[in-house]
């Protein structure tokens, strides 16, 4: 009986700690925007205040950071499902020689380290005249999103009952049918994550974005690395609830997926 | 109908596989292939070429601008800008932070994460679900964020100093250190590694976990010889993207690290940008490149063998 009590404290001090140590600078970063001011080494700020908010909107850098964001991650997200959903169904359904090769490639491509390689991009952009134009950063900012889109899709497709399909033909449905109303609904949640995954990928990519579009084009995380330095922590705050508002809002819908294992199955080569 | 061949694979099940290769497969993977190919392959062979010395060509315009440029004296090219990073103190002491923070920090992420996902699947609960879902948080953060408030909350007026201060306690500041790394680099590669390996665990049958209890399994050898070798593969993913992810990471040993020395990823943006040194940035990108492919290659090998167990491949 004495041995559960320990657990069950120990439990509760663990659970206490992540909390802490999770929690404890979102909070405390959240707070200081609507802090007028706050002395060290006070817990609690001076007063409060909305004055910092309006000093975001009104500022034009930071709100044209904010329009650049909204228009360019939309269309990254759009192309990259053009560009990756078809393959994405190959690789999961369809059995063609050098399948694997391709979603190795895919990782692969992924794991030299992002700042390098921008680098490296850097030269080909010049030489493209792509460099601080629109278009270079959408590239940049889709490279990061390959992966989700092929990987994640990919597994959900392969995870449609072959069965289902098969008596949804014997009844005498057409295969666009077929595909519309049973491989894609059921394939769905799969690619609703990995929207979401991509879309925060472009969202929040700052690295590429900031080498390639800087200083013609800012997006608001490339706008973070140079307001942290020039603009009081509120601000840098206020921005920051800012920017995390789709993040939340998008990782709440697909939320059920993604701890229901979509996110986890999509990275299992099949 | 196209027709369809069944075959049983070595547990038995029926597989049904199109038949024969399809080339409407192979058309659908040109596009995003092409993608990954000019804009990352391209590149990265351009760069290689650069960092030997090819300094004509597409490699015109930035060794013209850029500085200590070495210029290939064998038709191969020349190791010179390799010898000028090997030899560079700087570079041996980045290269030891960025190896201690690596390993140090996906060790750390990866018991963490065991342990949530263990406790969670042999005991339950709501208690468990919360540590999951405390831990799935910092994927809702994007990483600029992740890194500032981190940086203000351990930094010299942030919250834990202000905190101990109360009580006459003088916490160390924490920013500007390799530990302040370790801190952002576990709070930004908890979620996916929770996600992998507890959903790994999940997919155990409670009849293992139970049979071995009724032989009389102790709960520590239920958890060393059923639910980890049974979870291998998705915890050998979730470590190779974590150590992945640390090795080249940028935004948090930016903010949140020393300035000497640094993680590569930010030491190979200052060459490239402040110090004008294209050539000697490219190598380093080629080192930590070398450094995470040997972890990727661990990742697919682990992936095949397991594919080819369960009779997929």
């Amino acid at each position: 009986m004495k041995r559960v009590s320990i657990g069950r404290v120990a439990i509760n001090i663990g659970i206490l700690i992540l909390a802490f140590f999770i929690l404890g600078p979102i909070v405390w970063l959240a707070v200081h925007a609507f802090a007028s001011d706050w002395k060290y080494p006070n817990l609690y700020p001076s007063g409060i205040s909305f004055h910092w908010w309006s000093k975001v909107f009104l500022d034009s850098a930071l709100a044209t950071a904010i329009r650049n964001s909204l228009i360019i991650s939309p269309i990254v997200v759009v192309i990259s499902m053009i560009i990756c959903l078809p393959a994405a169904y190959a690789a999961g359904r369809l059995n063609y020689p050098g399948r694997k090769t391709f979603m190795v490639g895919i990782f692969s491509a992924n794991s030299f380290p992002k700042i390098g390689l921008f680098a490296a991009i850097a030269t080909l952009y010049y030489a493209l005249n792509l460099m601080g134009t629109f278009l270079g950063v959408v590239i940049v900012q889709l490279l990061g999103t390959i992966i989700y889109m092929t990987w994640i899709p990919a597994a959900a497709f392969a995870a449609v009952p072959r069965n289902l399909e098969e008596a949804a033909r014997d009844a005498g449905a057409s295969k666009f049918r077929v595909f519309r109303t049973i491989t894609l609904r059921l394939a769905m949640p799969g690619i609703l994550v990995a929207i979401v995954m991509s879309f925060l990928a472009s969202f929040d990519e700052a690295q590429g974005s900031y080498l390639v579009g800087a200083p013609s084009i800012y997006t608001m995380p490339t706008e973070m690395y140079s307001l942290v330095q020039n603009y009081p922590i509120q601000v840098a705050a206020v921005f920051s609830i800012l920017l995390a508002i789709p993040s939340v809002l998008l990782l709440s819908l697909a939320r059920k997926h993604i701890m229901g294992g979509q996110l986890a199955e999509g990275f299992q080569l099949k | 109908m196209r027709s369809r061949k069944s075959t049983s694979t070595k547990r038995g099940f029926l597989v049904r596989k199109d038949e024969g290769p399809s080339l409407l497969g192979l058309a659908f993977s040109i596009p995003p292939l092409l993608l990954v190919l000019i804009f990352v392959g391209l590149p990265i062979l351009i760069g290689l070429t650069f960092s030997l010395g090819f300094t004509s060509g597409p490699n015109r315009v930035v060794s013209l601008i850029g500085q200590q440029i070495h210029k290939k004296n064998h038709w191969w090219g020349t190791f010179a800008a390799y010898s000028d990073v090997i030899h560079d103190s700087r570079f041996l002491g980045d290269l030891g932070l960025t190896l201690f923070v690596t390993i140090l920090s996906t060790i750390l992420v990866i018991l963490l994460s065991l342990s949530i996902a263990l406790y969670q699947r042999l005991i339950g609960g709501k208690k468990s679900s919360l540590l999951v879902t405390l831990s799935i948080i910092p994927l809702f953060v994007p990483v600029v964020i992740s890194a500032w408030a981190i940086h203000t909350f351990y930094g010299g007026d942030g919250f834990m100093r202000s905190f101990f201060s109360q009580f006459g306690i003088n916490f160390p500041t924490l920013t500007s250190t390799p530990s302040a790394i370790v801190i952002g680099t576990v709070w930004t590669s908890l979620p996916f590694a929770i996600l992998m390996i507890s959903s790994g665990l999940q997919g155990i049958p409670d009849a293992l976990i139970e049979s071995a209890k009724d032989c009389g399994a102790s709960p520590i050898r239920v958890i060393t010889n059923i639910l980890i070798p049974l979870a291998k593969t998705p915890i050998i993913i979730a470590t190779s993207f974590t150590a992945i992810g640390i090795l080249g990471s940028f935004t948090i040993p930016l903010f949140l690290g020393p300035n000497q020395p640094t993680m590569l990823g930010v030491e190979i943006s200052n060459f490239f940008g402040s110090y004008n040194r294209p050539q000697q940035s490219l190598v380093m990108a080629f080192m930590v490149f070398m450094i995470a492919s040997g972890i990727a290659i661990a990742y697919v090998w682990s992936n095949v063998k397991s594919a080819r167990e369960s009779g997929r491949i």
